[in-house]
C-alpha cells in the first residue's frame, strides 16, 4: 500500500509533483514514457511504466485503475496537462471523487488538507479544506523541483489494446521543444507579420533555447501549431522572455513555472508585467535587434 | 441520432475587477456562454445536417441569462432545450455536474452523442467530459480541434502536447469541443425572432437523481504571482536599457 499515487510523462513534471505530493507519504509514480525510468525512479518509491506506442486516455486510464486496486492509495496527483487533465476525470468518474484542478498548495491541519486552487482563469484563488482520498492537478511551476535520490524498483505493465482507432503524427517542432528547453522565447501579438517571427527564432536560437507564440498567432493567424498557455503547452523553462504578450492569465497560466520571466513591452500598462521579473518597457522591433547584436557580440559571432 | 451539448454561462475573466482587498466584484462581472461551448452548439447544429439529429441544449443555473444562453442556442439551431434549476450553479463542483448530465442522459436520452466544451473561460477544469465519458462507459474524444462523422463514425483531431492525434469511434461518445474547432454561425435576426417563442423545459435539479458532498471553499481571493517586477526603460536608450537587462540576467546566472 502507497500514500499517493503521481502521473507524469516528463522529467520536470515528475520532479514537480514527488515534492507536491510530499505532505501525503510515500509516492508511486505512473508513466507512459518508456525512456528515462532510471531517472524518474530516483523521486519516486517506485514507478510504473505502462508500455504504449501511441496515448489513447480511455485504455490507459483502465490500466492506472489496475494499479490503484493494489496499491490503495489515497491521493491521485496529476500535472495540469490536457493529458493530466483527461486521466484525472476519466478516474475521477470512476472512483466518484471529485477532481481539484489547478492547484497551486497544499498544507495539513490534523485530518484534513488544505488545497489553494487557481480559478477565474488564473486571476484568483481560493482555499478548499478537504478530508482524504482525493484527486489534484498540479498547476505547472507550484512546486519546487525535488531532490534526486537513490535510483528505485521499475516496474513495466502490459501493452493495453487501444480502445479506439489513433493515428498520432508527433509534433514537428522546428528547433528545440519549448517544454524540453531551458530558455523559452514567446511571440504575442505585437508581432505585426508572419516574416518578423524571425527576430524571435533568432534570438532564441542564439541563447539556445526554443520559441513558441500566443494562442492567437497559431489558432487564429496559423502562423505555427502550437502556442504556450492553459490550452496548449505548459513550460517550466529557467527563462521566459515575453516578447509582444500582453500577459493574459490563460497564457500566463503556462509559464508560471519559469524561474526567470523577461517582458519585452511597449505598454507601460500591460499586465504582463506584475508577472514579470525584468520588464522591458520598450517597442519590441528596437529592443530585439539591439538584444540580438549583443548576444552575438558576446558570443563571438 | 439524439445530441446533447452541455452550456456554461461563465464569467468573462478578462474583464474581472478586484476590490482593494482583493475580492473579486462578481455581481458587475459580464457573464457570457463561453467561446468552446459556442463552438459545440455549432458542431452539434452541423450534425443535424450530417446524420439527422435530434439536439438538446442543456444548462444549470436559473438566472435570466441562463435563459438568455439557452434561447442563443435556440438561435443557432438547437431543437430542444432544458434547464436545470438550482439557486447557486457556482458552486457545484465538477463530479456535481458530470453526474447531473449523466442523469439527463438516463432520464432524456439516452444520446449517441453528448457535446461539451473543452474548458469554460473561468474554471477551466477540463474533466467534466472525461467524468462523464466514465460515469456513462461511453467513449472519449477529448480536445477536439476538428470533428468529422462519416460512415457513422466520429472522427476528431485534437492536439496535445506531443502531437496530433486523430481519433475515430462508434457512438455512444462523450465530445469536449475547444474554441479552434470552428466559426460559430452569428444567428440571422428572423433566427433570433424565433428562438424567443421556443419552449424552455425546467427540470428542479432536486428532481434528479444526483447526491453531491459539498466542498468548504474559502478566502477567495486576486491571485498575483510572486515575481520582482523591476522595470527597464527602453523607449530612449535602448543600448543602454539591453546593457542594463543582460547583466541583471547574468548575475542571475540565467543565461
Ligand atoms: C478558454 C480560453 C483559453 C485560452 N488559452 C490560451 C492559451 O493557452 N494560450 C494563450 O496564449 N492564450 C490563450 N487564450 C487567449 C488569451 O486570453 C489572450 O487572448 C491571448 O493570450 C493574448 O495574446 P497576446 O498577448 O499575443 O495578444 P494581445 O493581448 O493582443 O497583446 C499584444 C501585446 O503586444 C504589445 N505590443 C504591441 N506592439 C508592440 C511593439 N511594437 N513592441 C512591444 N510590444 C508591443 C501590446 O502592448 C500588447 O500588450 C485563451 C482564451 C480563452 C478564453
Ligand atoms: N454549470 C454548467 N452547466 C452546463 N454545462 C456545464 C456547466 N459547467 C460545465 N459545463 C460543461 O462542461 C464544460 C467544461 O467545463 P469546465 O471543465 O468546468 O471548464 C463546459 O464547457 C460545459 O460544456
Amino acid at each position: 500500500m502507497v500514500d499517493a499515487m503521481v502521473y507524469a510523462e516528463d522529467i520536470s513534471w515528475a520532479k514537480q509533483l514527488a515534492s507536491a505530493s510530499k505532505l501525503f507519504g510515500n509516492a508511486v509514480l505512473i508513466t507512459t514514457t518508456a525512456k528515462e525510468t532510471k531517472e524518474f525512479s530516483r523521486y519516486y518509491k517506485k514507478v510504473y511504466v505502462i508500455k504504449v506506442k501511441v496515448f489513447e486516455p480511455l485504455s490507459i486510464s483502465k490500466v492506472i485503475e489496475k494499479v490503484l486496486s493494489e496499491e490503495k492509495p489515497n491521493v491521485f496527483v496529476f500535472p495540469c496537462t490536457n493529458k493530466g487533465r483527461m486521466l484525472s476525470g476519466l478516474i475521477a468518474g470512476k472512483l466518484g471523487l471529485i477532481p481539484i484542478t489547478d492547484v497551486i498548495g497544499i498544507s495539513k491541519s490534523g485530518k484534513k488538507f488544505m488545497l489553494t486552487k487557481l480559478t477565474f482563469g488564473g486571476n484568483a484563488k481560493v482555499d478548499i479544506e478537504i478530508e482524504l482520498p482525493f484527486i489534484i492537478c498540479i498547476a505547472a511551476g507550484s512546486f519546487k523541483e525535488a531532490e534526486a535520490g537513490e535510483v528505485g524498483e521499475v516496474k513495466e505493465l502490459e501493452v493495453p489494446k487501444a480502445e479506439l482507432e489513433v493515428d498520432f503524427e508527433p509534433r514537428k517542432m522546428e528547433g528545440v521543444s519549448p517544454e524540453k528547453a531551458e530558455i523559452v522565447v514567446g511571440a504575442g501579438r505585437g508581432i505585426k507579420k508572419k516574416e518578423d517571427l524571425n527576430l524571435v527564432k533568432e534570438l532564441a536560437e542564439i541563447l539556445g533555447g526554443a520559441w513558441s507564440v500566443t494562442r492567437p498567432l497559431a489558432a487564429d493567424y496559423s502562423w505555427t501549431d502550437n502556442w504556450i498557455g492553459i490550452s496548449g503547452l505548459i513550460i517550466n523553462p529557467k527563462v521566459y522572455i515575453a516578447v509582444g504578450i500582453s500577459g493574459q492569465p490563460h497564457h500566463m497560466m503556462g509559464v508560471r513555472g519559469s524561474k526567470t520571466i523577461v517582458a519585452i513591452n511597449n505598454d507601460e500598462s500591460a499586465p504582463i508585467f506584475e508577472e514579470s521579473d525584468y520588464g522591458v518597457v520598450g517597442d519590441l522591433y528596437k529592443v530585439l535587434p539591439v538584444l540580438i547584436r549583443k548576444l552575438k557580440e558576446q558570443r563571438g559571432r | 441520432m439524439k445530441a446533447l451539448v452541455a452550456i456554461k454561462l461563465t464569467y468573462d475573466v478578462n474583464q474581472i475587477k478586484f476590490e482593494r482587498d482583493g475580492t473579486p466584484i462578481l455581481d458587475s462581472c459580464p457573464k457570457v456562454m463561453g467561446e468552446a461551448d459556442k463552438c459545440a452548439v455549432e458542431e452539434a447544429v452541423r450534425l443535424k445536417k450530417k446524420a439527422g439529429a435530434e439536439i438538446m441544449a442543456v444548462t444549470i443555473g436559473s438566472s435570466k441569462e441562463h435563459y438568455r444562453i439557452l434561447r442563443d442556442a435556440y438561435a443557432m439551431g438547437v431543437d430542444k432545450s432544458v434547464i436545470v434549476r438550482t439557486e447557486n450553479p457556482e458552486r457545484l463542483d465538477s463530479l456535481t455536474i458530470a453526474k447531473i448530465i449523466a442523469s439527463l442522459n438516463n432520464k432524456l436520452g439516452p444520446f449517441d452523442v453528448i457535446f461539451v466544451g473543452s474548458g469554460a473561460s473561468d474554471t477551466h477544469s477540463s474533466v467534466i467530459g472525461p467524468m462523464l465519458a466514465s460515469i456513462l462507459g461511453y467513449k472519449l474524444l477529448a480536445n477536439s480541434d476538428k470533428i468529422l462523422f462519416e460512415d457513422g463514425k466520429f472522427i476528431v483531431i485534437s492536439t496535445l502536447e506531443d502531437g496530433q492525434y486523430k481519433i475515430a469511434t462508434n457512438p455512444p461518445v462523450i465530445i469536449t469541443v475547444t474554441s479552434e474547432a470552428n466559426e460559430p454561425r452569428i444567428p440571422t435576426i428572423k433566427d433570433i425572432l424565433r428562438s424567443k417563442r421556443k419552449p424552455i423545459d425546467e427540470i428542479s435539479l432536486e428532481n434528479l437523481d444526483v447526491k453531491t458532498k459539498e466542498l468548504t471553499l474559502k478566502n477567495l481571493t486576486r491571485y498575483v504571482v510572486p515575481r520582482k517586477r523591476i522595470k527597464i526603460d527602453a523607449t530612449e536608450n535602448v543600448e543602454e536599457a539591453v546593457d542594463r537587462l543582460l547583466k541583471m540576467l547574468r548575475e542571475e546566472g540565467v543565461i
